[in-house]
């Protein structure tokens, strides 16, 4: 809303600066966005909120400064009696009553079309209108002033005797004052003559009934129309109005009448004629509404002391009136103007804001006893997020919202996945069933910008349409390695490898406390079919970890190799134990001893280590491969092996001897069942 | 001849442990005591001129005193020779540390823990909600009607979806408020951080994505001045103990009073235009910058879920996370938290 310094004279005295008068408005909820000066005037540039279509009005801006500052507020008379002088012979018709639920319309003869005077056109300069003619001039000039938008129509060039408010038939055309032609159908409210639509009702008039400086006669209309039928309307045609916008928001249904008749005075008074009989069809706005309000309510809710009389006062001063003497609950009658003002919060509201925010004190409310103060997913995450940054890697955040063209590039089926209805652009058209499709492209971005050797993990949810239709949302982990492990110029750098990626992982499970959780060769078309493996818990699959298969990093033009790793947080938190019971230290020393087999290459770790764990004893505490070497003095197909184990005892320090009977008994083993041999 | 002794022997062993550690200096502390005309060797020569009764004794202290001086220069000289080492056996220890690197939470997660705690600090407890929402919790619960100007700040991504129900994408954390109340019984006070979404054009201020945090205190007597004394001890522990915080009245269907939120400019101290005539870049000279959004709780909302709003009130408020990290951080493009440039990752 633009409303000038000089202007707002007209309605109240102002004896403020304007930069105090914007800080004022601002500070009872009318944000001064900007404070322009305009020649000898000043420009305010004001963002009205929703729920007041009163201050898209000087005279509401005016009503308003008048509250705080406690100047009178003036408003231009319209009480003169108006004699009709001339014939009217139209009728009027309103037949769609809800869209339409009040009409007015007055015929004027005679009119002598000009230009406007100059505090006319100045004013409407200032606020950025083109001045047309006194009579265009001075329906906008109010709708500025009273906040009720009016038309004048060229009454000549109307057809037949009558005005019909109506729905439009389909295929029906109009030609609007903007030039452009638009094609109706039966949702438009439009104003017609006998034979045609003169007006998009609310929104904007038809060039062929237009005041040009031609005109003789016009019928000056203001009315009330339907708030959502004009929202759908100017939605639909994409025109939006200084009319459509307070149609939109509720003009002031009971004083169209007086608003007409401050147009009609002004157009007497600038451009002659005489005037017809008033037209009003529909609700005139009669009946009132009131509201009650305990002032000791007011006071609790706001944490405040303020006296009723003040209360009162705030209240009087915003035009509602107490209508009967009460000392707590008092009933006040609302303006028809203030259509925000419903229920007793509303009142409180108006009592808090004139007497100022800044005066209410600040406080601290009691504290609410809460068993936890913390779900136990966002712990998880915390952990989550706590332990893969202490291993190197960094935190992305990338888009749930992706183009179709990117999930492509993962090779993704596209069946379960949701589409949106309303994308701004081809980067939002679907939501992300994986991670892993923002983590490829955020490494992509680094690897553009020269970026070699990274860690990167997102926390967020993946989203999915089940079978059933139903939409779900999962909190997802993705991790990703790629470049060299490399420690400093000490070790030679190597090549990241799928046991860097597995060693984060399992980091990661032992500091959640979950201590089984299985890995299994997996296929799955993300991953390469050598080096991919599931995630298990309790025989629960939870994710995939593998190298990210060539064709897809070629698809993204990634030319390093990338690990990556996908998991479900879901059905691992029933595992995660965070609450850590202490275990008594052990009394006597653990001993190590190694064990150096030669072993075929088919048989798996896991085998060997769960053999060792079996045929040891209860004495063997944890065993762990410390090398493995193929090349020399190795024949083809097998591998050496080194496991270092260690023994402890609760009853004594562990000697060699104590140990060399489990040690045979475990290399027995491995030679018998798994046809090692000792290195 | 006993004092002479003692005087000598402190006099030697001071003058050893204060001379330079060096091999001359010490050779000179050598020949000044013990050497052929040292001071020492001469008072051996003087025990003729002793009784034969005295001479035993003395000759025994003389002996003591040559040895305690002679151990304390050898002393001296060994540690001199633990000092000396050859320059070629040194390691440059201007190489590099051999360290593993730390890597970064993203400042969003950041932004948001220390925003939750500081509200847990101060009793609330914080609780997540879905991303998908429902056309009732993003708006009808939250008293916005559908066909009304008050859903302008509100555009929504919808699903495409089969059925009639209508899904979408929470343009809000706000939902999460009805989802809670409806489970849980008052007194309670909650903070929810989140993803929200909107259809807006990207720019370096605008993401169709980003972060927001609510939060929710609803009682027997939660008043305005709580609402007030909760966000200016949060705006003090977020931005520094001198933040002024000022509210202003506006206008959410959910709240009412409502109030935008603004603190003093956290770069000009709220100065607005600085003498120079050259407006603060960030404030614009304004002098505060707005960072929530609040109010008390509409009663239209309590209705909806089914509380009393005779018997409880409660305040909300909601504030941008990536809004709250840019000011913090001076970072000047919203974009810069999803591109996730690992130069850019690493800074926080």
């Amino acid at each position: 809303m633009r409303v000038t310094y000089s202007w707002l004279k007209s309605y109240v005295d102002l004896n403020i600066q304007p930069e105090k008068l914007g800080a004022l408005l601002t500070m009872a909820g009318l944000a001064v966005e900007s404070i322009e000066k305009q020649g000898s005037d000043y420009l305010f540039e004001i963002e009205v909120t929703a729920n007041r279509p009163d201050w898209l009005s000087l005279i509401g801006v005016a009503r308003e400064i008048s509250a705080i500052t406690g100047k009178k507020l003036k408003i231009p008379s319209t009480a003169e009696s108006r004699k009709p002088k001339a014939e009217s012979q139209i009728k009027i018709k309103v037949e769609d009553k809800k869209l339409c639920p009040r009409y007015t319309a007055r015929i004027i003869r005679n009119v002598k079309i000009g230009e406007s005077p100059a505090w006319i056109k100045t004013r409407l300069q200032t606020i950025g209108l083109r001045p047309v003619n006194n009579v265009v001039d001075i329906t906008n000039f109010c709708l500025f002033e009273t906040g009720e938008p009016m038309h004048a129509f060229d009454l000549d060039r109307m057809e037949g005797k009558e005005i019909i408010i109506r729905r439009a038939k389909r295929g029906e055309k109009i030609f609007l004052i903007d030039g452009a032609e638009r094609i109706l159908d039966d949702s438009t409210l439009i104003i017609a003559d006998s034979t045609k639509p003169i007006a998009i009702a609310g929104i904007m008039g038809g060039a062929n009934t237009e005041v040009t400086i031609s005109t003789k006669n016009i019928l000056l209309e203001a009315a009330f129309f339907d708030p959502v039928s004009i929202r759908r309307t100017s939605r639909k045609f994409g025109i939006m109005t200084e009319s459509s916008y307070r149609f939109e928001r509720k003009v002031d249904l009971k004083n169209i009448e007086n608003f007409s008749n401050r147009a009609l005075d002004l157009i007497l008074k600038l451009a002659g004629g005489e005037i017809g009989e008033l037209f009003d069809v529909g609700d005139k706005g009669f009946s009132k509404k009131t509201v009650t309000l305990s002032y000791s309510k007011c006071n609790e809710v706001l944490g405040v002391e303020i006296a009723p009389s003040s209360i009162k006062k705030i209240l009087n001063s915003l035009g509602l009136k107490a209508l009967a003497p009460a000392k707590d609950k008092v009933k006040f009658e609302i303006p028809s103007f203030r259509i925000d003002l419903d229920s007793e919060i509303d009142l409180i509201e108006e009592v808090s804001r004139i007497h100022g925010y800044d005066k209410i004190p600040n406080t601290i409310p009691g504290i609410v006893e809460e068993s936890s103060r913390i779900s136990s997913d966002m712990v998880a995450a915390k952990k989550i997020r706590r332990a893969l940054t202490s291993l190197g890697a960094d935190e992305i955040i990338t888009y749930s919202l992706l183009s179709k063209k990117l999930l492509g590039l993962a090779n993704f089926l596209d069946k379960n996945i949701i589409e949106i209805e309303n994308p701004l652009s081809g980067e939002q058209e679907i939501m992300r069933p994986s991670l892993i499709v923002g983590m490829l492209n955020s490494v992509l971005w680094n690897m553009n910008r020269k970026a070699k050797d990274f860690k990167l993990f997102e926390l967020g949810n993946i989203y999915l349409k089940e079978r059933n239709g139903k939409f779900v949302e999962k909190k997802y982990l993705c991790v990703a390695l790629t470049g060299q492990a490399f420690s400093g110029w000490v070790d030679r750098p190597r090549p990241i490898s799928f046991f860097d990626l597995k060693g984060m992982a399992e980091a990661l499970f032992q500091e959640l406390g979950m201590d089984s959780v299985s890995f299994e060769y997996a296929k799955d078309g993300r991953f390469s079919p050598t080096e991919c493996a599931s995630m298990a818990i309790k025989k629960e699959a939870f994710g995939m970890l593998g190298q990210v298969d060539k064709r897809i990093l070629n698809n993204f033009d990634i030319k390093d190799k990338v690990y990556a790793l996908e998991m479900n947080i879901g059905p691992i938190l029933k595992y995660i134990t965070l609450e850590k019971t202490f275990k008594e230290l052990p009394k006597y020393p653990s001993i190590y001893r190694d064990i150096s087999i030669i072993i075929g290459k088919e048989i798996s770790n896991s085998d060997a280590t769960s053999l060792i764990k079996i045929s040891a004893g209860p004495m063997l505490k944890d065993v762990k491969l410390v090398d493995r070497y193929t090349g020399e003095q190795i024949p083809d197909g097998k591998v050496g092996l080194t496991y270092r184990l260690e023994y402890q005892s609760l009853l004594k320090t562990l000697e060699d001897r104590d140990v060399l009977d489990c040690q045979a008994r475990i290399l027995r083993s491995l030679e018998e069942k798994l046809s090692a041999k000792l290195r | 001849m006993k004092s002479k002794i003692k005087e000598i022997e402190e006099q030697a062993l001071g003058e050893i442990s204060s001379s330079a550690a060096e091999r001359d200096s010490l050779e000179a502390m050598r020949v000044k005591y013990l050497g052929r005309k040292g001071i020492i060797t001469e008072l051996f020569k003087k025990m003729g001129d002793l009784s034969a009764s005295e001479r035993p004794e003395a000759g025994r202290l003389i002996n003591i005193l040559k040895e305690t001086v002679t151990r304390s220069l050898e002393e001296k000289i060994s540690s001199i020779t633990a000092y000396e080492v050859e320059e070629k056996d040194k390691i440059d220890i201007t190489l590099p540390g051999i360290r593993g690197r730390i890597g970064k939470p993203h400042p969003i997660s950041e932004t948001i823990d220390e925003i939750c705690n500081i509200f847990v600090s101060l009793g609330f407890k914080v609780v997540e909600g879905p991303e998908i929402e429902t056309e009732y919790y993003n708006f009808e619960t939250l008293n916005i009607p559908l066909e009304h100007p008050s859903r302008d700040a509100f555009d929504t991504f919808y699903l495409k979806n089969d059925s009639n129900q209508k899904f979408l994408l929470r343009s809000h954390t706000s939902p999460v408020q009805a989802r809670f109340m409806e489970k849980n019984t008052p007194p309670f006070s909650i903070v929810v951080p989140g993803k929200v979404f909107r259809p807006d054009a990207t720019d370096a201020s605008h993401s169709f994505m980003f972060h927001q945090v609510e939060g929710l205190a609803v009682g027997d007597n939660i008043r305005f001045s709580d609402l007030k004394g909760v966000l200016a001890n949060f705006t003090k522990q977020m931005f520094g103990k001198n933040t002024k915080t000022r509210f202003k009245p506006s206008f959410f269907p959910f709240t009412e009073p409502s109030a935008e939120v603004d603190i003093s400019c956290i770069i000009c101290r709220g100065q607005g235009p600085v003498a120079s005539g050259q407006k603060c870049s960030v404030c614009g000279g304004k002098g505060w910058l707005e960072i929530l959004g609040a109010g008390m709780v509409n009663p239209k909302v309590f209705e909806k879920v089914g509380y009393n709003p005779e018997k409880v009130t409660g305040f909300a408020f909601g504030m941008g996370v990536e809004r709250i990290a840019m000011l913090k951080h001076g970072i000047n493009n919203i974009r810069l938290f999803f591109e996730n440039d690992v130069r850019f990752l690493r800074q926080f």
